[in-house]
């Protein structure tokens, strides 16, 4: 039977896939398939273990019933400040193979900035609005769970975080239960990071800006924008045919392939019309210059952050060696596993703002006085 | 009832029930909340992070003079509908008052004659002052800029400012005037007398409260070959071009094509690239209350250090 599951899986060709025995005795036995495959699923349809989310809203409620949902809903998620049900979990302390968690944040667009030289350079704005963690995963666990990818072994655990709260009412009970631990409403949008055991971190933990410092550097992750179905034009920069000169029907046309003598035949990878964009792309090694925390808005380094306006994007922080050094040579960790309250004992200025770039509220730069 | 009035009216209905179904987000906006959802959740009580309507920046009754709007157009967001955002335009917007409330920039249009001073590391002076007449000023927030244009040497030059680069030392307006165009880059292919100013210009002074004056100049281009085909530009500023431009130019310039004269009727061109008046209004007025509150802090800046002085100084004389 497993052997006919993991032949259909190939057949359907998904990346990776665990099974995971119905009984329950035998949870410790995962069989694991993973097979490499070039490029990606380019399929609407929805994955096989893809549950329905929305729940279709019964249109007869009256708007006094409509209201009375509405103020019950605000009112159970109403609560004292920590949300945190048990005591608070230990902090572990920061190491250079650590990894923490990220935010899942809303990208709001470009602004130039200035540095105090006077250069000019884009910014790009990305709000956290009403980030959670929604559930930690230690990596023992994680390992047995769907998902998995046998190369990251038992170093990782995982954190759901998710952004946007909404009306429960709105959603289906099972995706409703994925909150009950964290004791947050539903989100619109959930994420997972991998993290090391000592960056484990409390679910229902809030996240905010403060998550992050002004020097550091981020990686985000993010769909780009779809295209649609495009020609070879669009899609790969090919020059197209002639537009006069006799030439019929071939002036957005690829050129001829697969000739040579040695290497004839189309190869795999050939690039040809097809889906453009909607891919995962990451941009790596983005400054931080400044942080609205009024806001919450980062501004990062650049005009390449993935995506549309509004379009979700991850950020967390960088995998690149040099990049950390500062974090090691300094010996100023990031806060472990996240900023809290009782860090910042003063009250939070409402902007931070790198030491090179320029602020506004200074006078215009002069060397007329460096002589 | 005839069998096809049965077969519409099915149709129609079936048509109207359709909006009632769930709506479906196409695969290309999956990974994007539209601006209505994003502005929801930033209000939302069940929001951890919720932005409190603050009731300073709501629109209340306070008159903004009329140009106010002309005078600012920096202050306009970028009118494509897909790639603007609130909070980030509230932010850019508190960039740029920011930067008023530190160097003053005086109101100027195209076609008048100004003096920027731009602080430069490799120049004698260690700045660098320019005059010239304003051929174009465009971008939105802070990327606007202004080009300034004047012939140096026999040379025509321009030089494109940032308005809001923190180089910049000082914006004079030496002569404050219109002109009939929008752009004046037909400077270029005019006589350089037309774009010629003495760098020691001294300022001419305008009543204040008095109508901008317009320059109703008409320039007289050189002969071709030019830089842009002006004839079809509909230049205001220019006597007429008949003599420099062959028959065929003159009937490719009425070509539907080229002329488009259904552009002036078109109303969504309207719409997507320009910002509705009634919000037009919204940003003018927070940005006036800013600049007057600004202005008082100023003032009371001054008075207090004038006291000061004058204390000072009867100290001294005791």
């Amino acid at each position: 039977m497993a052997a006919f599951c993991i032949r259909s899986m190939l057949l359907r060709n998904l990346t990776c896939q665990n099974l995971i025995s119905a009984d329950p005795t035998l949870t410790s036995r995962v069989l694991v398939c993973h097979q490499q495959v070039r490029g990606r699923r380019r399929t609407c349809k929805p994955p096989s273990w893809f549950s329905k989310r929305r729940v279709s809203i019964k249109q007869d409620i009256t708007p006094e019933n409509a209201k009375f949902i509405k103020d019950v809903i605000i009112e159970t998620y109403k609560k004292p400040e920590s949300p945190l049900k048990d005591g608070p979990w230990s902090r572990g302390t920061w190491t250079p193979r650590t990894q923490r968690t990220g935010v899942l944040a809303i990208k709001l667009g470009m602004l130039p900035q200035w540095t105090k030289d006077g250069k000019k350079f884009i910014t790009t704005l990305l709000q956290v609005l009403d980030n959670h963690v929604i559930n930690y995963t230690p990596p023992d666990e994680f390992a047995k769970s769907m998902g998995w990818k046998p190369y990251w072994g038992s170093k990782y655990g995982s954190v759901v975080v998710g952004a946007l709260s909404c009306e429960p009412h709105l959603f289906s009970k099972s995706y409703n239960n994925l909150f009950a631990k964290a004791g947050v409403p539903p989100k619109r949008k959930l994420t997972r990071f991998l993290v090391t055991p000592d960056a484990a971190i409390q679910p229902g933990t809030p996240l905010n800006v403060m998550h992050f410092r002004i020097g550091d550097y981020v990686d985000c992750s993010a769909k780009t924008i779809g295209h649609g179905f495009q020609g070879v034009m669009k899609r790969w920069g090919m020059k197209g045919g002639p537009a006069t000169h006799g030439c019929t029907k071939a002036h957005r046309r690829m050129g001829s392939m697969g000739g040579g003598r040695d290497k004839a035949g189309v190869w795999k990878g050939k690039r040809m019309p097809g889906h453009m964009g909607m891919d995962w792309r990451i941009v790596k090694g983005l400054k931080i210059w400044r942080i609205d925390t009024k806001y919450n808005v980062l501004y990062v380094t650049g005009y390449s952050v993935p995506g549309p306006t509004h379009g979700y994007v991850r950020v967390y922080d960088t995998v690149l060696k040099h990049k950390r050094e500062h974090l090691i040579e300094n010996g100023n960790p990031p806060p472990m596993p996240t900023f809290y309250p009782e860090d910042g004992k003063e009250p939070i200025p409402e902007e931070y703002l790198d030491d090179e770039l320029f602020n506004f509220n200074n006078e215009s730069i002069s060397y007329a006085t460096e002589k | 009832m005839a069998a096809p009035c049965r077969k519409i009216i099915n149709q129609f209905v079936k048509r109207s029930l359709k909006c009632f179904e769930p709506r479906v987000i196409p695969c290309r906006w999956s990974n994007t909340v539209r601006n209505h959802t994003v502005e929801k959740h930033r209000h939302s009580p069940l929001s951890s992070t919720r932005e409190l309507v603050n009731q300073q920046d709501s629109p209340s009754d306070v008159m903004v003079p009329r140009e106010f709007r002309f005078v600012h157009p920096d202050f306009l967001p970028y009118p494509v509908w897909n790639r603007r955002d609130r909070v980030r335009e509230k932010l850019e917007r508190e960039d740029m008052l920011k930067r008023r409330a530190v160097i003053d920039i005086p109101e100027f249009y195209v076609g008048s004659i100004m003096a920027v001073t731009l602080a430069d590391k490799n120049a004698p002076g260690k700045q660098n002052r320019f005059v010239g007449i304003c051929i174009d000023r465009a971008g939105h927030g802070l990327y606007h800029y202004f080009v300034l244009r004047n012939a140096i040497d026999g040379q025509g030059v321009e030089i494109k400012y940032d308005m809001y680069n923190p180089l910049l030392l000082k914006i004079e307006v030496l002569k404050l005037e219109k002109r009939l165009d929008p752009q004046l880059y037909y400077l270029r292919d005019a006589p350089l007398e037309y774009s010629t100013f003495r760098l020691d210009m001294e300022p001419v002074s305008v009543l204040k409260g008095a109508q901008v004056p317009l320059n109703a100049i008409k320039v007289k281009m050189n002969p071709r070959p030019w830089c842009r085909r002006w004839e079809r530009h509909n230049l205001k500023g220019v006597l007429p071009l008949d003599d420099y431009i062959t028959e065929k130019m003159k009937k490719q310039k009425q070509h539907p094509q080229i002329e488009k004269p259904w552009e002036k009727h078109d109303l969504m061109l309207k719409a997507r690239t320009s910002i509705d008046d009634r919000e037009v209004d919204q940003i003018m007025t927070e940005v006036y209350k800013r600049k007057e509150k600004i202005q008082k802090e100023k003032f009371q800046k001054r008075g207090q250090e004038g006291k000061r002085e004058v204390k000072k100084a009867q100290e001294v004389k005791k």
